[in-house]
This record gives structure tokens, C-alpha cells and sequence, in this order.
């Protein structure tokens, strides 16, 4: 699991990626809104925690932006004021939760598994548009000159591809996003997947297809863009 | 009391003085195809139809397309209006042996495609899929329109297993289509056909990661592996 955290307190952000590194996160820090807008456009995250005082872009500014992008990426504010108005606004903006500072580290790790447990399910739109490709992820249909049903795997790995397009996603960080429940994980089913799905997608007609090599990183890019 | 020539008539084939060359020319394709076939199953060990089947359409169901499509019940309709008197149905493993097959189809001698139509790229809207070709072969008799040698045509469809396993039983299902929930049952027969659709091209990648990763490392290795593998866990 891959975290993004923006925090400008350089002391509470070493303090909190200690700890999720414990837990077993990977974790980006930035420093301001205007670096985590571009981490957040470079790399695919499993969940973004965006302090709403920030220098150069505010969290809320910075949330919108990319909501507005069709980046659906679960997303915890961290507020420094209790104020209702100020969570209210951050969740009308697309967050998914908030926290208050301060906090306890207990229910910040708490909410941020809560988060990734339902972050392929009801937090997102039942369909997802790219190019000539439109993935029904109710439906498992992926569409485009024909259609096919797809796996729930399938549906999956393509959904979170179509979620970060143009970013490269690495095997192991697909493998721990789509099949992290699974024990006995073996990143070898990660090409497999991305082979299914590069079949598909050209067997459909789409304009989409996956860049890449066995045991590398991955991208989705539209053609002729 | 005459009208006892009429009655016999009516019961000469369709076809007319033509029908017996209809055989001849199913089993001269029918040559070309299993020709082609045993030559890349000798030389590359690939297996490119599962199964086939050919038929002449009977009188009987001649008649009632001519009558259908509005056109006059007689052998220059039936010959050469229509196009699928002799049909041959060839029935593949995988969706690249499908194509394989269409490619071989083009490149027989005496053979001309007249028309193709890919309803596997572009699936048919309740879900059926399939590639259709129209040729024309060039035979040693004579056909309807006069000309020595003459010119037959027939349909030949190509798909996989899959696919034909989906024709065949949306075919047996034979629901009523005025009665209320049509739609979902349409929905549902599509639907049926888009998974099947999926597991064919899960199957084919499969098989191609098997073949590119002869020799190299590869969590199924080879297929000799695979099958170990399988059965140990099964």
C-alpha cells in the first residue's frame, strides 16, 4: 500500500511516516500543496492524507484539482481547526474523511485501513471513461467496439490503471493494491493480468494499451495522444 | 389429372438439373480446407479446426429464404442470389487459429472471397460471434448462368469453441420474443456471450505466454510444467 502525505510540519511528518513505515506503508511525503499535486499526477497512490494549511496550494485547493482531474483516489484531511464549516467544505471537495489534530496515531492508522478496505468499491463511479473505453466496474463490462465481461481481478487491475493513467505503476505496487488480501501472492500473476488485459483492450477495439515489461513497470496510454 | 406433372414438378430440387454438382463442390472445398490443414499440422504442430461440418441447405429451407428474401423460388436465386446453398462451419481451439484459418481460406487456388464480415471484432448485438466468408470456386461444370466452367458459391463461418458452444445453445433456447422480461433474457444471453467472449481471450494469452516463454523463465514455465502443476494442486 502506497500512501501520499502532505504535511508542511516537517517534525510530524517525519513522526507519522516512521510509523506507517512500521505498519508496512510505503510512503511520499511533500512539503506543500503544489509538490503533492505533482506526486499525486506521477504516482498511484492507495491513499492521500493532505493537511488543509499548507504553503503554496492549500489541501482543500489541492483536493479539488484533482477530483476535478478524475483522480478518485481516497483522500483523509487532516485539520488543525475543529471548525464544522472547514470539514464540511473539505468533504463537499471530495475528501473521504477527515481527522482533527491533534490525533491519536491509533485512529489515524484505523481510518486509513478503513479507506483502502472499500477503496475499489463504493467510493468510486460505477463507470470509468478513457479514449474509446468505458470500464463498467458494477458489471465487470469493459467496452469500446465490442464489449467483454471481465474477471473481478481484471476489472480490478484495469480500474486502477484507468484511475492513474499515464503513471507508472510498478509490478509490486499493483500486486499489493489488487490482490492484497491474497496470502500467497506471486508478482508473476501480476503480467499475467496485465497480458489479459492488453488482449482485451485490443480485442475490444480500444484506443488504450498498457506499456511495459514482464516484472517492470506498467502505464496506461491512450493512442495517438 | 393432369396436375400430377405439376405435383412432380414441385418436388425436383430447387436446384434443379445443378443439384447434383452441389456435393461436388462441398467436397472440393472441404479437400482444400483439410489440405491446407494437414500440411501446417505436419510442418508447425498446430492444430487449426477442432471440428467441422457441411451441409447443402436442403430444398425445403431454399425455398422458404427465397420466399423470405423475396426473391423468385428457382435455381438462378438459390445459385447465385443467395449465397450459402453449400456451408461449411469450421470450429477452432483458439480465437488466433480462427484468423489463422481466414488468412489459409484466401490463399487456396481456385478460390475467390467474395465478401467478409467479422462479427468476432464487431460481436453482433445480442452477443454472437463468428467470421463469416462468402467464396466463389471455380469447378470443371457448368453453372446457372451459362458458364463452362462454372462458378459455386458457398459461406463458410469460422469460430471457436467457445463461440460455437454460445450459437448453439442461445439456438436451443428458443424463447418467445413477445413475452415480457425478453429484454433481460437478451441482456442476460449477451452478457453469457461477453464472458465466454473473455474466457477465449484469457485462453489465447495463456497459450501465448506459454509459447513466448519456451525456454525463459515464467511462473507457468513450460507446458509440460503446467500440467504438473495443475494436476499436483487439483
Amino acid at each position: 500500500m502506497k500512501l501520499l502525505l502532505a504535511e508542511d510540519e516537517r517534525e510530524l511528518s517525519r513522526a507519522l511516516a516512521a510509523v506507517l513505515k512500521l505498519q508496512g506503508y510505503e510512503l511520499d511525503p511533500a512539503y506543500d500543496g503544489e509538490e503533492a499535486y505533482r506526486l499525486a499526477h506521477s504516482n498511484a497512490y492507495d491513499v492521500m492524507i493532505f493537511d488543509i494549511m499548507m504553503p503554496k496550494k492549500d489541501g482543500i485547493t489541492l483536493l479539488r484539482e484533482l477530483r476535478a482531474e478524475g483522480n478518485h483516489t481516497p483522500v483523509l484531511l487532516l485539520t488543525a481547526k475543529a471548525e464544522i464549516e472547514n470539514r464540511v467544505e473539505g468533504l463537499d471537495s471530495g475528501a473521504d474523511d477527515y481527522l482533527t489534530k491533534p490525533f491519536a496515531m491509533k485512529e489515524l492508522l484505523a481510518r486509513i485501513r478503513s479507506l483502502t478496505r472499500r477503496s475499489s468499491e463504493s467510493y468510486n463511479p460505477s463507470r470509468i471513461q478513457m479514449g474509446s473505453v468505458t470500464l463498467d466496474t458494477e458489471n465487470l463490462e469493459l467496452k469500446s467496439e465490442t464489449s467483454v465481461r471481465l474477471g473481478s481481478k481484471e476489472a480490478e487491475l484495469l480500474e486502477f490503471f484507468m484511475q492513474n493513467p499515464e503513471k507508472e505503476i510498478a509490478t509490486e505496487d499493483l500486486l499489493k493494491h489488487v490482490w492484497r488480501e491474497d496470502e500467497e501472492k506471486d508478482p508473476e500473476i501480476v503480467w499475467v493480468y496485465v497480458s489479459y488485459l492488453r488482449k482485451k483492450l485490443q480485442w475490444v477495439g480500444a484506443d488504450l494499451r498498457i506499456e511495459g515489461e514482464h516484472g517492470g513497470s506498467f502505464k496506461l496510454v491512450q493512442a495517438g495522444k | 389429372m393432369v396436375k400430377l406433372t405439376d405435383m412432380e414438378d414441385e418436388k425436383t430440387s430447387i436446384y434443379g438439373e445443378y443439384d447434383p454438382y452441389l456435393q461436388k463442390v462441398l467436397d472440393t472445398l472441404t479437400g482444400k480446407i483439410l489440405k491446407y490443414y494437414n500440411r501446417i499440422r505436419k510442418e508447425e504442430g498446430l492444430d487449426l479446426i477442432e471440428h467441422f461440418s457441411a451441409r447443402i441447405k436442403s430444398d425445403e429451407s431454399m425455398r422458404e429464404k427465397c420466399v423470405r428474401k423475396g426473391l423468385p423460388v428457382n435455381e438462378h436465386s438459390a445459385l447465385k442470389e443467395l449465397t450459402d446453398s453449400v456451408g461449411i462451419r469450421l470450429i477452432s481451439g483458439f480465437i488466433d487459429d480462427v484468423y489463422r484459418n481466414v488468412e489459409e481460406i484466401r490463399k487456396i487456388p481456385d478460390i475467390r472471397v467474395v465478401k467478409e464480415k467479422d462479427y468476432i471484432r464487431h460481436a453482433k448485438d445480442n452477443g454472437y460471434r463468428s467470421y463469416h466468408m462468402i467464396v466463389a470456386l471455380k469447378t470443371p461444370f457448368p453453372d446457372v448462368d451459362g458458364n463452362n466452367p462454372g462458378e459455386y458459391f458457398a459461406e463458410i463461418q469460422l469460430r471457436t469453441i467457445a463461440m460455437d458452444s454460445w450459437a448453439a445453445l442461445e439456438h436451443k433456447l428458443k424463447y418467445k420474443k413477445n413475452i415480457g422480461n425478453t429484454k433481460l433474457i437478451v441482456a442476460e444471453l449477451k452478457r453469457c456471450a461477453d464472458e465466454m467472449a473473455s474466457t477465449d481471450m484469457s485462453m489465447q494469452t495463456i497459450r501465448d505466454l506459454i509459447f513466448e516463454n519456451e525456454g525463459r523463465e515464467f511462473g507457468l514455465r513450460s507446458t509440460e510444467g503446467y500440467n504438473e502443476t495443475a494436476s499436483g494442486r487439483g
